[in-house]
């Protein structure tokens, strides 16, 4: 049995206008040690995805509908208590800004030592020697010193592996990490991910990566996602969807990668921008912006079309897989 | 590894607490400020004048014994025709030498401030910590109940229960029970000061990321408020608690004034202010005055540090 299964998973805000979904129909399952990247652009709902898997939204958002099976239990109906004690212990999840993430006030100490607290019995000086050793994990340098530093002593990158270590705390099954590298330089970037992967490898744990950078799905990740407005268009393993988009989505996203440009042109882009979630037009959400964009499009909800090992949510795959069947029938 | 082998970009032994606050912010601007020295300065005059009261005083105020009412409505000492070198602030109506009671008074009014600020602040914490971050129908509630607390103004709410106090349960038990009234009294009619404030930077705290990770980290909704929020609202606290503790001995003295604070035997500064207003046209000025300028001093010396420390932990001003 997988690790993680999401079925049918639907997230709604009500606003006062009336409810938004947030997340429609969304499906996918993770095993135990495998990686996977949810990639979209801005508002494409990763991050509230990310949360939901904890039933952590904020309100007025709730999850409408669907179920989230993690470990023989269905996230979406736990009580606030059995849910604490799967959140950071069982699945943690790291975020974008480090800074933003450690308490200012509190040195990095107290943060894990509170964070092992919460979860188990446990004495201070046993805490202190695991918040130590897992400091050591993620390479901070003299951890018995920095333990008892303030976030704003310590650099980005340092914060961040910080931040991780503070993840890998009570030994999760999964990791649920939320754009981790955005906010630090590109070197840093790299050094970070290598880090995580080595870590989840290590320990084996699973990865959900939330990210735009398609560069670092492809090298991180053995599944992808894509999202836009709130729906998967396209899923299936990492190496057929960055060699073989099929979502003419996806193929706007890889060709607007700058290494597909030619050199001294400008870069590829993708016209317009993702519909606001309360204004989603009929049919296929990506219809004002595709290029092949046919009558069935603006009418109906493409249903999921299996290619390869991918599943894809649009009319011109779904049409292009039937004429092929038929031609192979006959 | 030891803390042989740190590399020399770390400090070598963790600096130590003086070290590092005078490293800070505060202390830097505290240097830099003529008015802030000297307020603090004669703060901590009065803390030690408050501290020490027996040990300076050279008579005990509240012993009888000591008293000769042949000494009463002394002039102060430099007035060289009628003073008496004993007593270098003269003395009030009953020949108690007033600088021991100022002392003494000095004493009580920054134990019931202070006590009083204690109170308001614990009450004023806990809702506000809670309005703030439950938020919704929770929040409504409290904050309403604190805007009917504050439409009562302290004084009137003080008048009316220590007057009936008095009234029900004699004066006697009163004058036993005076400093813990006023204690309460003024602790209490003035906690949603505090709680306006702590909520209003818990709104701002928990919409940030930190929250949510602990929240993501499975923590309580007690541990995240109280462990989490709270020491990122030190820095307001800390203002209003310098400005409420002023406030809480103006109310104390305003209180005594009215004769519904403390007993002429155990005077604070107001009730020895208000004991000497009668003798004010008979010429012995220097009852009421004496004591005023004490009370005057203190409170502004007090307004002084709070602005002081809100213009230095304001964050709009300096971000750290």
């Amino acid at each position: 049995m997988a690790l993680l299964e999401v079925k049918s998973l639907e997230v709604s805000f009500g606003l006062r206008s009336g409810a938004v979904k947030a997340l429609r129909n969304i499906s996918f399952t993770l095993e135990r040690g495998e990686r996977l990247g949810l990639v979209g652009e801005s508002g494409a709902g990763k991050s509230v995805l990310g949360f939901s898997i904890l039933n952590l939204i904020s309100k007025p958002g709730r999850i409408s509908g669907g179920e989230i099976w993690f470990d023989g239990k269905n996230l979406a109906d736990l009580s606030a208590k059995e849910l604490r004690d799967v959140r950071g212990n069982r699945i943690s999840m790291i975020f974008q800004d480090p800074m933003m993430t450690l308490n200012p006030v509190l040195t990095i100490g107290q943060q894990m030592i509170e964070c092992l607290k919460a979860h188990r019995k446990i004495s201070n000086d046993a805490a202190r020697t695991i918040a130590i050793q897992k400091l050591k994990q993620v390479y901070i340098p003299s951890p018995e010193t920095r333990i008892d530093q303030y976030p704003h002593e310590l650099s980005g990158g340092m914060r961040q592996r910080i931040v991780i270590a503070i993840g890998l705390l009570m030994d999760p099954d999964i990791i649920i990490a939320d754009e981790p590298t955005t906010a630090l330089d590109v070197t840093i970037q790299a050094e970070i991910m290598e880090l995580m992967v080595e870590l989840c490898d290590r320990n084996n744990v699973a990865l959900i990566l939330i990210t735009h950078d398609l560069g670092v799905v492809s090298q991180v990740t053995q599944k992808a996602i894509v999202m836009y407005a709130g729906r998967i268009i396209e899923q299936g393993p990492t190496k057929e969807i960055i060699n073989d988009a099929q979502h003419p989505y996806t193929q706007g996203l890889m060709n607007a990668l700058p290494q597909m440009a030619i050199p001294g042109q400008r870069l590829n882009q993708i016209r317009g921008a993702m519909p606001p979630l309360q204004n989603i037009p009929t049919g296929c959400a990506f219809n004002p912006r595709c290029d092949y964009v046919m009558d069935e499009c603006t009418k109906q909800l493409p249903g999921y079309t299996v290619s390869g090992n991918c599943q894809v949510a649009c009319h011109m795959v779904a049409n292009l897989k039937k004429a092929e069947q038929t031609s192979d029938e006959v | 590894m030891t803390t042989q082998n740190t590399t020399s970009d770390l400090p070598e032994k963790a600096p130590s607490a003086w070290q590092r606050f005078k490293d800070t912010h505060v202390w830097h601007s505290f240097v830099k400020d003529r008015v802030a020295q000297l307020s603090f300065t004669i703060f901590m005059g009065y803390v030690l004048m408050a501290l020490f009261a027996p040990a300076i005083a050279p008579f005990d105020p509240y012993d009888p014994t000591q008293i000769d009412i042949m000494n009463s409505e002394l002039p102060p000492s430099w007035n060289e025709d009628e003073g008496d070198p004993q007593f270098w602030l003269g003395t009030d109506a009953q020949g108690r030498d007033l600088w021991s009671t100022i002392l003494y008074g000095t004493r009580i009014s920054l134990t019931i401030g202070i006590c009083a600020v204690l109170l308001q602040a614990t009450i004023g914490i806990i809702i506000g910590l809670i309005a703030g971050y439950r938020g919704g129908r929770v929040d409504s509630i409290l904050m309403r109940f604190a805007d009917v607390q504050l439409s009562f103004s302290t004084m009137m709410v003080a008048i009316v229960v220590l007057a009936v106090f008095q009234a029900s349960f004699g004066t006697e038990l009163y004058q036993e029970l005076a400093m813990i009234m006023l204690v309460l009294v003024i602790g209490i009619a003035e906690w949603p000061q505090y709680a306006r404030t702590i909520r209003a930077s818990v709104l701002a705290e928990k919409k940030k990321e930190y929250v949510d990770a602990a929240r993501v980290m499975g923590l309580g909704q007690v541990r995240i408020m109280f462990r989490h929020i709270l020491p990122n609202t030190l820095s307001p606290i800390l203002v209003i608690s310098t400005v409420q503790v002023a406030n809480a001995i103006i109310s104390e003295a305003s209180l005594s004034f009215l004769g519904l604070g403390m007993p002429v035997s155990q005077p604070s500064l107001g009730s020895l202010i208000s004991s000497g207003f009668e003798y004010i046209f008979s010429g012995a000025w220097w009852i009421t005055v004496i004591p005023g300028v004490v009370l005057v001093v203190l409170v502004l010396v007090m307004n002084l540090l709070g602005d002081w420390l809100r213009d230095v932990l304001n964050p709009k001003l300096y971000k750290g």
